[in-house]
């Protein structure tokens, strides 16, 4: 038992030298800095049970120096702020981020003000909020792939997955806001307005997913040249 | 301290009060705030607000607490004198509020109390950055505004070293270099604030600009202030003869109607010592001297007046500047801080749910060691 443990264990060198994945033993598990991790024993089913004591054994990989072990810290915000960096400067990728979350929160906090006590309540003010539901709004549900058959390539609808679905609606916001705005705007400025207008399911980001959803609507004749 | 009591008790209140207006889990919370928000709307206010507007009857009891600054004494007062994240706070929140804190306290005490038939004294406001004194300096303003004082207020001295986009010769002296924009916008800004003086004052002697247009003796001061609105080319010289004017004439005058009390308050005074940014046409440095607006602004600092008060303000202090009194500002202590977080929720600012909770409050506190404008900043994306 032991010695095949210590099998796993040596560094598992692949056969052939895929540079793009992380080099780690896919025994390694991924760390969890949240403070709630921790639940007491009595909560737990006997499957989180063997979870829990595998995560006591086994090796855990370094965490990030982006993470924080502090409610405040959101993965779907580090994930923007990710994609929008540019040239590894996450200083200013992340300066970008709080100024866009600090404009929407003025924004919303200023109507909040202005307006009478009975309109108040439906006010969204928290940026955070904001900031999901653009985001849900902007996910488009099916989209297009290229499949070619008999020489002619055609779009076939095809499901997409949720990891997917995330990445295209941050990269349309962060495509929007860089190319079709006015050129003096500031990012945190256009980006602000473009997660209004998502969160009242207007602007472009929204259209160009109703664009991709009539597109997938059109081509559903070629659905069954999907295999997979 | 009662009010220190007071916070601590109504903190849970004032956080048990914001998770009504969101939706509620157990009816048992339900009832319980429904009693407790109608009792809690009468206190609230009490803790870290307070409803004496005029910083005249500010004392120690109201240290801690807010005051509203009225929107009319805003428009006129400061049209250009607060901090920019401050005039955004003002414009978001619909009202603006000051903290009222022992140096600015210790401040308006002072000048409650001086003699002012002795030569003047002054001030300098020192401290950390993001401390508080520029907005303590607007405290003490705001109370010589109401009580009446002639106020010349240089917001940021350091607009007026650096980043000059048009440096002429002076007409008068031929050392000498003049920043138009920079004068006549604070001509401007001057005449907003001091309105009733302007037809007042009278000059006491001739001012020749350019061979045709002189002021004479005895025109009003408005007239002069105009006069260098008017004429960008000459609106440093007219700065430095408003300022001459000034010092002649403000104590002096007991007998006529003309008695008024000068305030000179100038932030980032460190400024008119240090060096310039801006370059000649030979593309050597600029001296401080050369500066009109610096130069006069420098003999303004000296206290060679009869019966005047002045206050400045600094990161550092300098040798230029004794004898002085010193008024430190710091970081906010835990009533303080206590106060500014209530405010913010207050003002529905603090929108994040774990900034709401203890911990969130505690991480809040470690991350900005209580400093006011790293905790703005803070709060501002939270």
């Amino acid at each position: 038992m032991a010695a095949s443990v210590r099998h796993l264990l040596k560094p598992w060198t692949p056969s052939l030298c895929l540079v793009r994945w992380s080099r780690y033993n896919p025994y390694y598990l991924d760390p969890d800095p949240s403070k709630d991790a921790r639940v007491p024993e009595s909560e737990l089913s006997p499957e989180e049970k063997e979870l829990q004591e595998l995560k006591t054994v086994s090796p855990i990989k370094a965490a990030l120096s982006s993470d924080t072990s502090s409610a405040f810290n959101d993965p779907l915000i580090s994930k923007f702020i990710n994609m929008m960096m540019q040239d590894g400067n996450k200083i200013l990728a992340r300066g970008i981020m709080t100024q866009t979350l600090e404009t929407i929160k003025r924004k919303q906090v200023e109507k909040y003000h202005k307006s009478p006590a009975a309109k108040r309540e439906e006010i969204e003010c928290n940026p955070y909020t904001v900031f999901h539901q653009a985001l849900e709004n902007c996910k488009p549900i099916i989209g297009l792939a290229s499949v070619q058959k008999g020489g002619k390539s055609y779009q076939v609808p095809v499901p997409l997955t949720d990891n997917r679905r995330r990445f295209l609606a941050m990269k349309w916001l962060i495509t929007e806001c860089r190319d079709n705005k006015h050129r003096r705007t500031h990012m945190y400025e256009k980006l602000s307005q473009e997660l209004l207008a998502a969160f009242a399911n207007e602007g472009n980001v929204v259209k160009r997913k109703h664009d991709l959803h009539k597109m997938a609507e059109a081509n559903r004749a070629y659905a069954h040249y999907r295999w997979w | 301290m009662n009010l220190h009591k007071l916070t601590s008790r109504l903190c849970p209140k004032a956080t048990q009060k914001f998770r009504h207006l969101h939706i509620q889990s157990s009816g048992q919370q339900l009832e319980a705030v429904a009693v407790e928000t109608a009792s809690a709307e009468a206190n609230p206010l009490s803790v870290f607000r307070t409803s004496e507007r005029d910083p005249t009857y500010h004392s120690e009891g109201h240290s801690g607490q807010y005051y509203t600054l009225p929107p009319t004494h805003i428009q006129k007062l400061f049209p250009y004198g607060l901090p920019p994240r401050f005039q955004l706070q003002i414009k978001t929140f619909n009202e603006g509020c000051v903290m009222v804190r022992p140096p600015a306290l210790e401040l308006i005490s002072y000048l409650k109390r001086a003699d002012y038939s002795k030569p003047p004294l002054r001030y300098v406001l020192y401290g950390d950055i993001g401390t508080g004194k520029t907005m303590s300096l607007c405290h003490a303003l705001h109370y010589c505004y109401s009580q009446g004082w002639l106020i010349v207020h240089v917001p940021d001295a350091h607009l007026w070293v650096k980043n000059c986009k048009e440096l002429l010769p002076s007409s008068s002296r031929p050392s000498r270099f003049d920043q138009p924009i920079q004068a006549s916008q604070w001509l401007k800004n001057f005449k907003i604030t001091n309105e009733r003086f302007l037809s007042k004052l009278k000059t006491t002697q001739r001012y020749v600009w350019t061979k045709r247009e002189s002021t004479e003796k005895g025109q009003p001061l408005g007239e002069l202030i105009d006069q260098g609105v008017n004429r960008m080319k000459s609106s440093s010289d007219v700065v430095g003869a408003v300022l001459r004017e000034l010092r002649l004439q403000a104590g002096g005058a007991t007998e006529g109607e003309g008695a008024f009390k000068l305030a000179v308050a100038v932030d980032g005074v460190n400024a008119l010592w240090g060096k310039t940014s801006l370059k000649k046409e030979d593309r050597t440095m600029c001296e401080p001297e050369e500066l009109t607006l610096i130069h006069n602004l420098r003999k303004m600092m000296k206290n060679n007046w009869v019966k005047n008060k002045k206050k400045l303000e600094g990161i550092e202090g300098f040798d230029n500047m004794e004898p002085f009194v010193p008024v430190s500002v710091s970081n906010y202590n835990e009533k303080e801080f206590e106060s500014c977080y209530l405010y913010y929720l207050d003002r529905n600012w603090l929108q994040h749910p774990h900034s709401r909770s203890e911990e969130g409050k505690k991480e809040l506190i470690f991350l900005s060691n209580k400093n006011p404008s790293i905790l703005e900043r803070l709060c501002a994306f939270l």
